[in-house]
């Protein structure tokens, strides 16, 4: 579904993915760990839009050149990033935050929008499998909300959206165990043969919930080892230096 | 200026006035004529030069009194809740409607008030009181609450003669009552210059609500002046809507004449093209215990020019005052402009007063996140400027006329 050939960024004439190869095949999880600075979060952002990034080489998903896709276009076509730092917008209202979201997405795919009974009905059973309170969703988007509270948010987001290809930047971060576990589990139970994961992490911590299929370490823009699962715990034990 | 003397001397001769008004109408207008419009070395004045907005819009001032009243545009009435009404049609009184109310509770009347309200020469409202066609006076008295609110309609039509408006009412709170007004205009004359002046009297523990609507864009030049008097342990909410007109400047003046008494005033601008409105307040804390509040959020696009200039003054009496005021801006082109003015005046010692602004865009980073999760661009700009304002809005305690509020900039939930 995603093959990225020869993926260069540059931000303030600054290299930052120095040549990036990676394919991800529908229904894989590929976790992609790195030190502090190697361009994880870039690449993050290159694949979901962000402006700013002067972007070289191919990214091909599902046959189409993602480079020349607008950011709300890449949502509509299932790639979904869940932030590191989800943004606290004051005045807009969660739920209908979330409604206006899918709705974008399900009218430009030419689906049914949903009204606001159905909208409730799929919210309220979401948040309840992530054990997110419901009133949570009445305040403003994430103002005021906890660390863990905000990544909880777009873990449900992700659940609503049901994305084709789901990033997650360093969602671990921040998070308690009691968290952690019910963000990988609102993750596990999001996995099926058509849908790829994309997981960005600092830590092997949070791939012991979510075990992926891959894994490769990112230094200094570029992808250098990968490997299976038993790569993350060796990095774990010996550190990136080792690699680089 | 010349024409306007001698629209004056029609004025006073058609309205059939005794000689002490005669003699109160002449003097405002000397007072007018003395000082003339205010120009920008007028310290007040010195981001809206009226003069020249007036001399640059509206080529050949002119007063009549339009007492031939054309048809009302009913489209302009409010038909979201029942409510009282008091319409002027060009300038005249036209409906004056209390069905809701104990007609032996609220009081009305016609015959201008004549005492000074200010020892300082406002020239716009001298300008009001010499030239005001038709004027009312509600008292609410005591202990007696308005069931509906009351909406003050200002409409104009095409047949307008008059380039000129003088409008002026007086509310009287009696002890202990209280009152919802909506000041709505509704604007189908163009390049006039209308001049509102609102008097306020709040006695012990009544409370007044007043919604300042101007959302029609118009290319009328507007000066709403109001001058509120809180006794105590009164309450004032304003809220300012401003949106519509070519140009608004609506002032504030506010005093807090006794203990625990508060004001609150909140307001929006919201402008396109070369849109030009102000939001003027005085907080004056005369007594301790006071408490004031102000929130402005404007969000300005084009060429619009936007202006709060906020001003606290505490008096040596006024121990243990409380005052407040933020700004905050959203300028959405290069070519925008957002001028504030804090100023604190403070002359007690035990006083709790701060003041902040902002300005700046929308934040790069808010829209990238929403349009990640499948807005465009539009629609999450749209979403952040709501956003943004509602924050003001939220402050308004009537939820039928928040909504109301919300529906006219068009916040959807």
């Amino acid at each position: 579904m995603l093959q990225i050939k020869d993926l260069k960024a540059k931000i303030d004439n600054k290299e930052i993915l120095k040549g990036l190869n990676l394919e991800i095949k529908p229904g894989e999880v590929h976790a992609i760990m790195g030190p502090n600075g190697s361009g994880k979060s870039t690449l993050s952002n290159v694949l979901s839009g962000k402006k700013g990034y002067t972007v070289s080489g191919d990214v091909t998903y599902f046959n189409e050149n993602l480079l020349e896709l607008e950011i709300e276009e890449r949502a509509h076509k299932g790639i979904f990033l869940a932030f590191q730092y989800p943004l606290e917008i004051p005045g807009v209202n969660t739920n209908i935050f979330l409604k206006t979201s899918l709705n974008a997405v399900k009218k430009a795919n030419g689906e049914k929008e949903l009204d606001a009974i159905e909208f409730l009905k799929l919210v309220k059973k979401k948040a309840s499998e992530l054990k997110f309170d419901e009133n949570i969703l009445s305040r403003q988007l994430n103002v005021g909300f906890s660390g863990g509270e905000k990544k909880k948010n777009e873990i449900l987001q992700m659940s609503i959206l049901n994305p084709k290809l789901s990033i997650l930047d360093e969602t671990d971060s921040g998070l308690d165990i009691d968290a952690l576990k019910i963000v990988s589990d609102g993750v596990n139970a999001s996995r099926s043969k058509e849908s790829s994961f994309l997981i960005i992490t600092h830590y092997q911590r949070l791939l012991e919930y979510i075990k992926p299929d891959f894994v490769h370490v990112l230094i200094n823009g570029q992808i250098v080892k990968s490997g299976g699962s038993e790569l993350a715990l060796e990095l774990e034990n010996k550190g990136y230096e080792s690699l680089s | 200026m010349e024409q306007l003397k001698v629209d004056f001397d029609k004025v006073i001769e058609s309205l059939k006035l005794s000689r002490e008004s005669i003699n109160f109408r002449k003097k405002n207008f000397n007072q007018f004529i003395n000082n003339g419009f205010p120009n920008k070395r007028v310290e007040d004045w010195k981001f809206s030069d009226l003069n020249q907005i007036i001399s640059s819009n509206i080529e050949n001032l002119r007063f009549y009194t339009d007492l031939e009243l054309g048809e009302t545009d009913e489209s302009t009435f409010i038909d979201k809740f029942a409510h009282n009404k008091i319409i002027f049609l060009n300038g005249i009184i036209s409906k004056v409607d209390f069905s809701f109310e104990d007609d032996s509770k609220v009081l009305i009347t016609n015959d201008l008030n004549q005492n000074e309200t200010s020892k300082e020469v406002n020239p716009l409202v001298s300008l009001n009181n010499a030239l005001v066609a038709s004027y009312i006076r509600v008292t609410v008295k005591e202990n007696y609450s308005l069931n509906k609110p009351l909406i003050i309609y200002n409409i104009t039509t095409k047949k307008l003669k008059s380039t000129t408006i003088n409008l002026k009412t007086d509310i009287v709170l009696e002890k202990n009552s209280s009152l919802k007004l909506i000041n709505l205009c509704g604007d189908n004359s163009e390049n006039n210059f209308i001049n509102i002046v609102q008097n306020f009297d709040i006695s012990q523990d009544a409370i007044l609500k007043n919604y300042k609507i101007d959302h029609k864009k118009n290319s009328n030049i507007k000066y709403s002046y109001n001058n509120i008097n809180l006794e105590k342990n009164s309450i004032s909410e304003n809220f300012i809507f401003s949106t519509g007109s070519k140009f608004m400047k609506n002032e504030i003046n506010c005093n807090l004449n006794d203990k625990y008494s508060s004001a609150f005033i909140n307001g929006i601008i919201n402008l396109t093209n070369s849109q030009h409105h102000e939001i003027k307040t005085n907080i004056n804390h005369l007594a301790e215990n006071t408490k004031s509040y102000q929130l402005i959020k404007s969000v300005l696009n084009d060429n619009a020019k936007g202006i709060y200039q906020g001003k606290i003054y505490v008096d040596s009496k006024a121990q243990k005052t409380n005052g407040y005021q933020l700004s905050k801006a959203l300028l959405l082109s290069e070519n925008t402009e957002f001028d504030g003015k804090p100023e604190l005046e403070i002359y007690a010692d035990d006083v709790k007063c701060s003041h902040g602004a902002t300005s700046g865009n929308l934040d790069e980073d808010a829209i990238f996140y929403l349009m990640s999760r499948g807005l465009s661009n539009q629609q999450s700009k749209e979403l952040l400027i709501n956003g943004f304002l509602l924050d003001a809005v939220e402050k308004i305690t009537d939820i039928e006329i928040k909504d109301l509020i919300k529906k006219m900039i068009g916040i959807v939930e």
